[in-house]
């Protein structure tokens, strides 16, 4: 049953009214979580993560270990002058980063989060969760070619490149998942996960992460690409392009680009944790009693603390070489991954 | 290394007792018009347009192959350029080449043909002397804006002149160049002079084709804050002395200090006490790994990007260093620890818990580098990175004038400490590390094992501390209250600083104050490389180019 | 790949460790060392009016009017443009200046920081501060200098 089902029979609404209802509640629920979590991760977590990397305190002032500092650093962000640049191609400057929120937020609605919270399943859901994280590079371009700022440009040309370098070995990575799986809904990737493998005197959760950890480690890298972190942070690159695709923007604008960043990792996240960490199910039986959702809220924030540590150690790698890494590198290596995948599926059974 | 074994081919006037000037005087033969004495060396004064052919003939038959510096002045009845030549195997031949032009038609040779360094040191010597250089390929204003009247350092400008500029002067003078033509497929971007990777205000008018750089024009002078001038207008006694603690700030104040102190101190014959050179060297090498932990810092900075794990590493490393030498000089930056003759204060007491801390933190750096080496020179994207990109062959870097890591990083062994000793350098034991790389990856090695050099010199400065006999602790020799130089004495000394070779051109007048005060500034020089580094790479490798080259803009501006 | 987990482990062990370099500040104050220099303390009973410090200044941040009598009538100082070279200190031959530790002070404009007799009386980092307590002059440096040739102008 998914939420909007949940929603509706809760609330004894029947029929479409019901439907509509549900949908809209379950949708503001899983939203305001995923947002939740961003604005935890944007203001506070980003820092004390990277002050513990870099042997610094951090925020300390405001409330248990700082984390009040959201409060006020969202006011002052909000409060802030929004400053339109002149010459900037105004419907589309302004539709960027609305695009570029809800692009992610769109991809949670097939997500299962376990504790039945999971708007929908369709039959074409893994496709449709790839489909939305990837209008998220749309809203890049849109930003960087209409902020009038070549700075921007140039962080909008080279958002595309990345992002059509490394869609494609993600999908193929994914699709080796299906495979396994044998359908693209997410409910039967995550029940497809939920048996033990037997390996000798251990048992270890038949997580794909596990049983194709080549696969696993390909879609980490190409994830870390379609979101755009060390060390494929070019379209922003700070110090080559200031910016990129975000010079011109200022206050609302900015938090929305800003979150979205950080909706996209934790999308990156969920996406990881449904086909390859076996969703919101615990690692081992005996830990069943904690809620799938906090498994899944774990899962996603491992992946973030991953990008945040990759940004610590690893350097920003050149256009040119991102572009080759991507086409010479993933692409073929995720190929491989897929025929080999359909070998071992086709061969096993027999 | 400059009582080399004589080998058959050595230059001509090159002898094993020194440089025979008459030897170099009869090769340039009639070129020659009159022969000065510097203290430092000889100069020749030549005509302003046979510059080119003597300075040809010097690089060409000599071996003058490093044009340190080009000095312009004004006399009361003349101008003159001096170009200071040295030899990058062994900096201590030095000649003096004076071009005096007429106060009404300051028109000499420019010397761009022989030695690319003088380019930007023409450019200077025009935006502040007025000299004007024929054949000179770009002679524009490079300290001072565009719309500048008249020449600062001339005799004739009137300081109390307001510089009212009427709004069309202020035409932009890269407009022509922004302007989109029609059939261009480049782009004109403007680098700075606010952008996270410029270290400072450093504008770099970048031409783009696509992501790659089509041509790069450094553009200087934001942070001209007139220091000739000032230190022209302070005594020689003191007042000098706090000054170079702002060239270059970042945390290589009494390696300025001391070139200043250098160059003072052969001016007026001062003997500078031993345990006070122990102290000058020990605190010196103290600042170069402060500096070359920040260099190494914000190298990483630009090619990780955001302020990341090893730009804080560096920095933490740094305040380490900055603590001992705040108890040393009572400052983090701006030491002022230097006096000529001597320096200001002994070690602080108690000595041996002082010592401790310095060998603790020797014996630290090994341990660091090791982290270093980790983090960035065995990472494998980090190679990728920076190896053979922003290629800068050796002899494009003699041409360049570079020196200090940079040119060590181009395989071009020079080295002040080693090659035209000073201090108490000649006692220790060091190596200068070179590499052959020429690219960005080989200009930050050298970096960080100069730190390993560096800790291995403070260590046995310390031994040698430690054991000095209390009754000979002088930290101070004699020297007068006032310090007049005799009038018309010039000298060009230079140090090895942070950067490079960091030199002081000063003329006396008779007063206690220098009459010309000109700084060799290292990054000016080695800036001006970044052109044939960073054209054809793309932006990214252009940013690390700059990042390696470890410019300081208060140096670069003075 | 081994350089690239060599790096990431050689971070991680950093955070892992637990230890921070900086300090919370203003709660954590820093110790500055015995010889840091900062604010000047300036002693009216001391002063002999022999304008030395004056002369010295790179920056003229001091600034000395005296009368016929050559009587000390102000002392004025610039601290907004003080370079904090301690010379003053130095040449001072009876102890009246002493850069003293406080480097914390404030003011709404630069014109607040030139000050003049009276106003270095009470401004609030000297209350308190006594310059020789404070510390020992280091002069050594200038001991026996010159012999003998002192102008003090």
């Amino acid at each position: 049953m998914t939420l909007p089902e949940t929603i509706s029979g809760l609330l004894g609404i029947e029929g479409l009214a019901g439907t509509i209802i549900g949908s809209f509640l379950g949708a503001a629920l899983v939203g305001t979580i995923m947002l939740a979590n961003a604005a935890l991760a944007g203001p506070w977590a980003k820092r004390k993560i990277t002050a513990a990397f870099t042997d610094r305190i951090s925020v300390n002032k405001f409330g248990p270990g700082g984390i009040g500092i959201i409060i006020p650093d969202s006011v002052r962000l909000l409060s802030k002058e929004l400053i339109v640049p002149e010459g900037v191609d105004r419907p589309a400057w302004d539709i960027a980063p609305i695009v570029m929120v809800f692009s992610a937020l769109l991809g949670f609605a097939v997500i299962p989060m376990g504790s039945g919270i999971h708007l929908a399943d369709p039959s074409v859901g893994l496709i449709f969760a790839f489909a939305a994280a990837s209008i998220a590079s749309i809203s890049l371009v849109m930003a960087g070619y209409s902020s009038n700022n070549k700075y921007s440009f140039l962080g909008g040309l080279r958002a595309v490149a990345q992002n059509l370098a490394y869609e494609i070995p993600l999908i193929l990575t994914g699709l080796s998942v299906v495979l396994f799986a044998g359908s693209l809904q997410m409910g039967e990737i995550v029940a497809a996960q939920q048996e033990t493998l037997v390996l000798g005197p251990i048992g270890i959760p038949a997580w794909f992460g596990l049983v194709n950890p080549f696969a696993f480690v390909l879609f980490m890298i190409a994830n870390v690409a379609e979101v755009g972190r060390n060390p494929f942070d070019i379209p922003e690159a700070p110090t080559e392009i200031v910016a990129g695709f975000q010079t011109e923007y200022s206050s609302v604008y900015f938090v929305l680009l800003y979150l979205g960043e950080f909706v996209h990792i934790f999308f990156g996240g969920a996406l990881i944790a449904t086909i390859f960490l076996g969703g919101p199910a615990a690692p081992i039986a005996a830990l069943s009693i904690i809620p799938g959702f906090v498994w899944f809220l774990i899962k996603i924030w491992g992946v973030f603390l991953f990008t945040q540590w990759l940004r610590s150690a690893v350097p920003r790698v050149r256009i040119d070489q991102l572009i080759e890494i991507g086409w010479k590198g993933m692409l073929v290596l995720s190929i491989a991954n897929l025929f080999l995948t359909a070998i071992i599926v086709g061969v096993l059974p027999s | 290394m400059s009582l080399q074994t004589p080998s058959p081919d050595l230059d001509v006037g090159e002898t094993p007792e020194g440089l025979d000037f008459d030897a170099l005087a009869d090769l340039l033969d009639e070129h020659v018009l009159e022969r000065e004495q510097h203290i430092n060396t000889e100069g020749f004064v030549v005509r302003p347009d046979e510059v080119e052919t003597v300075l040809a003939t010097l690089k060409r038959e000599a071996g003058f192959d490093h044009c340190s510096c080009v000095t312009a002045q004004q006399y009361q009845d003349r101008y003159e350029s001096i170009y200071h030549l040295k030899k990058y195997k062994d900096p201590t031949q030095e000649l003096s080449i004076v071009v005096p032009t007429p106060s009404d038609a300051p028109l000499s040779q420019s010397a761009t043909s022989v030695y690319e360094t003088t380019n930007w040191h023409e450019r200077e010597a025009y935006d502040l002397v007025g000299i004007e250089y024929d054949d000179h390929s770009d002679l524009r204003r490079i300290l001072l804006p565009e719309t500048w009247q008249g020449h600062p350092l001339g005799l004739d400008y009137n300081q109390k002149k307001p510089q009212v500029v009427p709004l069309r002067e202020h035409a932009n003078p890269v407009e022509e160049k922004t302007k989109v033509p029609g059939e261009s497929d480049t782009m004109f971007v403007n680098i700075g002079p606010h952008h996270p990777a410029t270290h400072g205000v450093l504008h770099l008018k970048t031409v783009l084709d696509g992501e790659q750089v089509v041509d790069v024009d450094p553009d200087i002078g934001y942070l001209h804050r007139c220091e000739e001038q000032m230190c022209q207008q302070s005594t020689y006694r003191h007042q000098i002395m706090p000054y170079p603690d702002r060239w270059d700030y970042i945390s290589a104040g009494i390696l300025n200090e001391w070139a200043y102190a250098r160059t003072a101190e052969t001016m007026a014959d001062i003997e500078v006490p031993e345990y006070a050179q122990i102290l000058r060297t020990m605190s010196a090498e103290m600042c170069r790994i402060a500096a070359h932990l920040l260099a190494i810092g914000t190298f990483a900075l630009d090619i990780y990007g955001d302020f990341t794990a090893i730009f804080m590493y560096a920095i933490t490393d740094r305040e380490r260093v900055q603590n001992l030498l705040e108890d040393l000089t009572g400052q983090r930056l701006m030491f002022n620890y230097l006096r000529l003759g001597g320096t200001a204060w002994d070690l602080p007491e108690p000595r041996d818990q002082y010592f401790e801390k310095v060998r603790e933190f020797c014996s630290y750096i090994p341990e660091r580098l090791e982290e270093y080496h980790n983090l960035l020179s065995s990472n494998e994207l980090f190679q990728m990175r920076v190896m053979d990109t922003g290629i800068l062959p050796p002899e494009e870097a003699k041409n360049y004038g570079c020196t200090g890591p940079v040119a060590r990083g181009s395989g071009v062994d020079y080295d002040l400490r080693r090659d035209d000793p000073y201090g108490y350098y000649p006692e220790l034991d060091f190596d200068v590390i070179t590499d052959d790389g020429c690219d960005n990856f080989s200009r930050a090695l050298v970096r960080l094992e100069e730190m390993r050099e560096s800790a291995k010199i403070i260590e046995q400065c310390v031994d040698a501390l430690e054991d000095y006999p209390e009754d000979e602790r002088e930290i101070q020799a004699n020297v007068p209250r006032t310090l007049k130089p005799d009038p018309d004495t010039e000298i060009y000394k230079a140090v090895e600083a942070a950067k490079g070779e960091l030199g002081i051109y000063m003329r006396a007048d008779g007063t206690d104050k220098p009459a010309r005060f000109k700084i060799r500034s290292p990054a000016f020089s080695n800036l001006q490389s970044l052109e044939i580094m960073a054209e054809g790479e793309y932006v990214p490798d252009m940013i690390a180019a700059l990042g390696s080259l470890d410019i300081v803009l208060g140096e670069v501006d003075r | 790949m081994i350089g690239v987990l060599k790096g990431m482990a050689t971070t991680m062990k950093h955070a892992l460790d637990g230890e921070t370099f900086t300090v919370a500040y203003p709660e954590d104050e820093p110790e500055v060392s015995p010889r840091f220099r900062g604010v000047h303390k300036f002693s009216q009973e001391r002063c002999i009016w022999c304008r030395q410090c004056e002369n010295v200044c790179p920056n003229d941040t001091i600034q000395i009017v005296m009368d016929d009598k050559r009587n000390g009538e102000q002392y004025n100082l610039h601290i907004g443009q003080c370079i904090y070279c301690r010379l003053c200190e130095e040449v001072c031959p009876v102890d009246a200046i002493v850069l003293t530790q406080n480097f914390e002070f404030v003011a709404d404009t630069k014109d607040e920081f030139a000050l003049n007799m009276e106003e270095l009386k009470n401004v609030p980092w000297y209350n308190d501060i006594d310059p020789i307590q404070t510390r020992e002059p280091d002069r050594e440096a200038w001991v026996g200098e010159g012999e003998g040739e002192l102008d003090y102008q």
